[in-house]
């Protein structure tokens, strides 16, 4: 009987968890007490009081809601999202239909992936940012918009402009010097991001199955090379470039080449310490390249082949 | 592609004529009490066309690093919709075409959509790449020399066809193309004998990519399986005739080295196929299952040829030569396989469990032969024949959970923990002696999350990771390290929002020989106000910050330095966009704005590109534009690479 009070305490805590967070809100009438048989209006009844909302969602990729009786929904789109909306229709009461909009996000994109869950777009949404942080479908998609655009930007300038208005440090990078032509719109950000999630960090495309996405656009330096430079296998161009944009040339992340190689080559061998054994790759033996001399200044002048080699190990030719 | 041009500028005169008889009336006339969707053209649309000015100062070539637009009539833009009444091939037809006209960056994209029965889209662009910053790799520049030796001017040209069939069906098979290629010369090295000399280069390369699949759509479950396969051709040749004395112009033991003549030819030839499988299930109402299965296996073979002559010598042996030949023959091979499996438990209301598996595992490996000949006057030609073999193995593992808690409605807690591992092998530098160097991956990372939506008009999310590492493959890489975004939204009154966002990355490696300290911020601010309809301003300001401290050996001296990496950068843009006083129902529209870059720290740069843009209607589907560009770059340590640019562009739009 001593553990009494510790096994209240968890049952009422279980109990809190299983009880929905939204129901500590006063909760719309429809969402609280559904009826028994929901009634449905159909979506030409929607439309004679949102006419506007009607009109503009007759080009909009989900009137083929109303048409396919695949999901269940047809002649329903609208309610394919705002529920059964029969008692709606009746009492005209904004308490009486759903609105994602209202939502918490988790439970508004669960509304969205009842039909979209179970397709290949989503594969990787289990491990996207985009997801674990409750950016939720309606973040980008504009639900009723008009058109077979209406949905998200296609324009590279308009993509551009949406991932930018919240990612506004990362479209900052893009102002600088050298940078990949997204402000002059040859590229969009879904270009090498996938804003649903990948099976890479950063949600980043990829090309050939799992090859990383940037050899989409630069197939010369995929290889396999005879000679690889491993960073770029182990982890990735990121390595050395600032993809973004940057003050340095070639997008490096270091101002001169030779001060970036350095970092890695830097001609000492691993100590005792925190890395132990093995020791970190490409860090010895010494050089004895004279680094005073402007002949070495910079190690791609001679180690041309910087991203791989078919001739030489040491990636001179 | 100009005739592709042609032809798609050609489809909407081609597609008039069934806009001249009655649209049918393809649906039963709506009740009288139901809406009628508004009637729509067949044909809508704008051009944009018209002449660009620019006059550079200061370098030119950085300019064209950097920059790169120049002058001539030019068609910015071109956008149009076509709908079929009939809807015979299809539905409904998009194009868009951007910058062409000898700009450096050309787009096309077309989409055509047949509902239920087929999409395809097509894309293309052309995107030229000019670099040549004797700030990069100027070896002679303190001879009064200015030349880059890696320098480019090239094209790379991209083109995707995807046809998806069925669209909207359960069963959606598909087919792709695409085609990645590059072409153009450039300025690079010709490393041999104790020196190395800067030739003419060309360059050519083409990969294309042939994919089709199927998705399986279903109510519970979704399959997609997916084949394909690409194949590379790459041809790399430098020339030289005459005399090159290259980098070091020092004698060498009395002896000038210099190259007279110089054929150097890559021929590559590869191919891959691939293989993508992915699920998604939903088997009950609170789980959601995910996996894939990636495979590729790309493979290249190379033919290498090289003969040069001039004046050279072998360090090892201090072998005076006269002459070179190299033929080399190698193939490679690269298997890499991906998996991955995860799933979505919802085993209470509140409470979401996010649990993802992964291993991504590659091993190349390569063979090959280089037969080297050297041709000496003093001794007979000696010729080594070289086996080549390469290697890389990655083994790469990661398994993280995250559970995400709903407070309340407006409060979702989420903390989480993966743990990576892996290991990799590697050819060590030939210098090192060494057949092969090996390393480890082993990664604790905790996880932890905040979504906060106080009001619909106040909202912050506070993202962290924070990890503790045993092995790390790289002295750079990611090892006990915090990272952190947070970002937060308030719409403050119906005309003004702000924004901003804070994110940081503090990666330490305390290892003696290492001392590796890394520090990156980044502060945003973004304001967006609207005071009236005819005024709208958007500022936003960055503030970022890196530091990068690491040691390393002097290699001339072997003397142990610090090397110090440190940039401070500011960034600010803004845009005011005005609605001049109009006249016959007609509104003239006024922008100005732009945006600057300064940094300071280890590259100090500055890059300014302010602008003033003014719409003027002409009629209502007729407006004269004009935009004005300034493009100011200088660096303090590179004076000699900054440039002053006004570009003046003008031209007339036509709507539809």
């Amino acid at each position: 009987m001593s553990s009494s009070p510790q096994v209240v305490v968890a049952a009422v805590f279980l109990g809190w968890l299983c009880w929905p967070a939204g129901a500590q809100t006063p909760a719309p009438a429809g969402q609280a007490s559904p009826p028994a048989t929901p009634a449905y209006a159909g979506s030409e009844a929607c439309g004679t009081c949102h006419e506007d909302i009607y009109n503009a969602f007759q080009k909009n990729p989900h009137k083929l809601v109303d048409t396919q009786k695949r999901r269940g929904f047809d002649g329903k789109a609208c309610e394919s999202c705002h529920g059964p909306g029969g008692k709606h229709a009746e009492s005209a009461d904004k308490k009486d239909i759903l609105n994602p909009a209202n939502m918490p996000p988790a439970e508004a994109d669960r509304d969205c992936l009842k039909c979209h869950l179970n397709q290949p777009t989503h594969i990787g949404r289990i491990q996207s940012s985009h997801a674990k942080n409750e950016v939720s479908c309606t973040a980008c998609h504009a639900i009723h918009r008009n058109g077979p655009n209406g949905l998200v930007p296609r324009n590279m300038a308009a993509i551009n402009e949406q991932c930018a208005s919240c990612h506004t440090g990362v479209w900052a990078e893009f102002q600088r010097p050298y940078k990949h032509r997204l402000p002059e719109a040859a590229m969009s950000c879904v270009d090498c991001h996938n804003p649903h999630g990948s099976i890479l960090r950063a949600s980043r495309q990829t090309y050939a199955a799992n090859e990383p996405g940037c050899f989409r656009c630069h197939g010369n330096l995929r290889g396999p090379f005879t000679f690889e430079h491993a960073p770029i296998r182990l982890e990735g161009c990121g390595a050395c470039h600032e993809p973004h944009g940057s003050a340095n040339p070639r997008m490096l992340t270091r101002a001169e080449v030779r001060y970036m190689c350095l970092e890695c080559h830097a001609n000492l061998p691993t100590a005792p310490g925190p890395i132990k054994n093995p020791p970190a790759l490409g860090g010895v033996p010494p050089a004895f390249h004279d680094l005073f001399s402007p002949q070495f200044q910079n190690c791609t002048v001679c180690h041309m082949k910087i991203h791989g080699s078919y001739v030489s190990q040491d990636l001179l030719k | 592609m100009k005739l592709l041009l042609a032809l798609l500028l050609s489809i909407p005169l081609l597609a008039q004529a069934p806009a001249a008889t009655p649209a049918p009336v393809t649906a039963p006339a709506p009740a009288a009490a139901t809406p009628t969707p508004p009637t729509e053209d067949w044909l809508t649309g704008s051009i944009d066309l018209g002449y660009r000015f620019s006059s550079v100062g200061g370098s030119n070539d950085d300019y064209r690093s950097v920059v790169n637009l120049g002058s001539g009539p030019r068609l910015f833009g071109l956008d149009f919709t076509i709908i079929d009444p009939k809807k015979r091939l299809f539905d409904r037809l998009d194009v868009r075409a951007y910058n062409w006209g000898g700009d450096p960056y050309n787009t096309v994209h077309v989409n055509a959509s047949k509902r239920g029965i087929y999409d395809f889209n097509f894309d293309y662009r052309d995107i030229a790449y000019f670099n040549f910053l004797p700030s990069f790799a100027d070896p002679l520049l303190g001879s009064g020399i200015v030349l880059d030796e890696n320098s480019y001017n090239t094209r790379r040209r991209m083109s995707d066809f995807q046809l998806d069939l069925l669209p909207g069906k359960r069963i959606m098979p598909y087919l792709a193309y695409g085609r990645d290629s590059g072409q153009g010369t450039g300025i690079t090295t010709f490393e041999t004998g104790n020196n190395e000399y800067p030739v003419s280069d060309s360059m050519f390369d083409k990969t294309d990519n042939y994919r089709a699949g199927v998705h399986l759509e279903f109510n519970r479950w979704h399959v997609t399986l997916e084949q394909g396969g690409t194949t590379l051709r790459e041809d790399q040749q430098a020339y030289m005739s005459g005399f090159n004395a290259g980098n070091n112009t020092a004698p060498f033991l009395g002896q000038q080295l210099d190259l007279t003549g110089l054929t150097q030819a890559y021929g590559i030839r590869g191919d891959s196929i691939y293989t993508k499988g992915l699920f998604t299930a939903s088997p009950v109402s609170w789980l959601d299952l995910y996996g894939q299965f990636l495979y590729s296996r790309p493979e290249t073979n190379v033919s290498y040829n090289q003969l040069d002559y001039g004046s050279f010598v072998v360090l090892s042996s201090l072998l005076f030569y006269t002459g070179e030949q190299a033929l080399e023959f190698a193939e490679t091979k690269e298997p890499h396989t991906t998996g991955s499996f995860g799933f979505e438990l919802r085993p209470l209301k509140r409470v979401r469990v996010i649990e993802s598996l992964m291993t991504d595992r590659l091993h190349t490996a390569a063979a090959g032969l280089l037969t080297d000949m050297i041709l000496s006057p003093a001794s007979v030609a000696q010729t080594t024949p070289l086996p080549l073999s390469g290697m890389l193995v990655m083994n790469y593992n990661q398994e993280q959970v995250d559970v995400l808690l709903d407070v309340t409605r407006k409060l979702m807690l989420r903390g989480g923990y993966r743990y990576v591992w892996g290991d990799a092998e590697a050819p060590a530098a030939l210098i090192a002696g060494v057949g092969l160097e090996s390393s480890e991956l082993r990664q604790n990372v905790g996880l932890a999350g905040v979504t906060f939506r106080v009001t619909r008009k106040l909202s912050a999310n506070l993202d962290f990771e924070g990890a503790s590492t045993s092995h790390a493959y790289f002295r750079t890489s990611l090892y006990n390290y915090q990272k952190m975004r947070a970002r937060a939204r308030y719409q403050v009154t119906s005309k003004l929002a702000l924004q901003a966002s804070f994110s940081l990355l503090d990666n330490q490696n305390p290892s003696p020989t290492i001392n590796y300290d890394f520090l990156s911020r980044q502060n945003s601010l973004s304001a967006t106000w609207t005071p009236g309809k005819r005024v709208s301003v958007l500022g936003e300001y960055t503030r970022s910050t890196l530091r990068s401290n690491i040691n390393y050996l002097e290699p001339e001296v072997l003397v142990p330095e610090l090397s110090l990496y440190r940039d401070d950068a500011h960034t600010a843009s803004g845009l005011v966009d005005l609605a001049l006083p109009g006249y016959s129902g007609l509104a003239p529209r006024l922008a100005f704005g732009g945006s600057l870059f300064i940094s300071s720290g280890s590259r100090p740069t500055s890059y300014y590109q302010p602008l003033a843009r003014l719409s003027v209607p002409l009629h209502k589907n007729l407006s004269w534009n004009s935009e004005y560009r300034f493009y100011g770059y200088a660096e303090a340590f590179y004076q000699y690479e900054g440039f002053r640019a006004h570009i003046l562009q003008t031209g007339i739009k036509l709507s539809r």
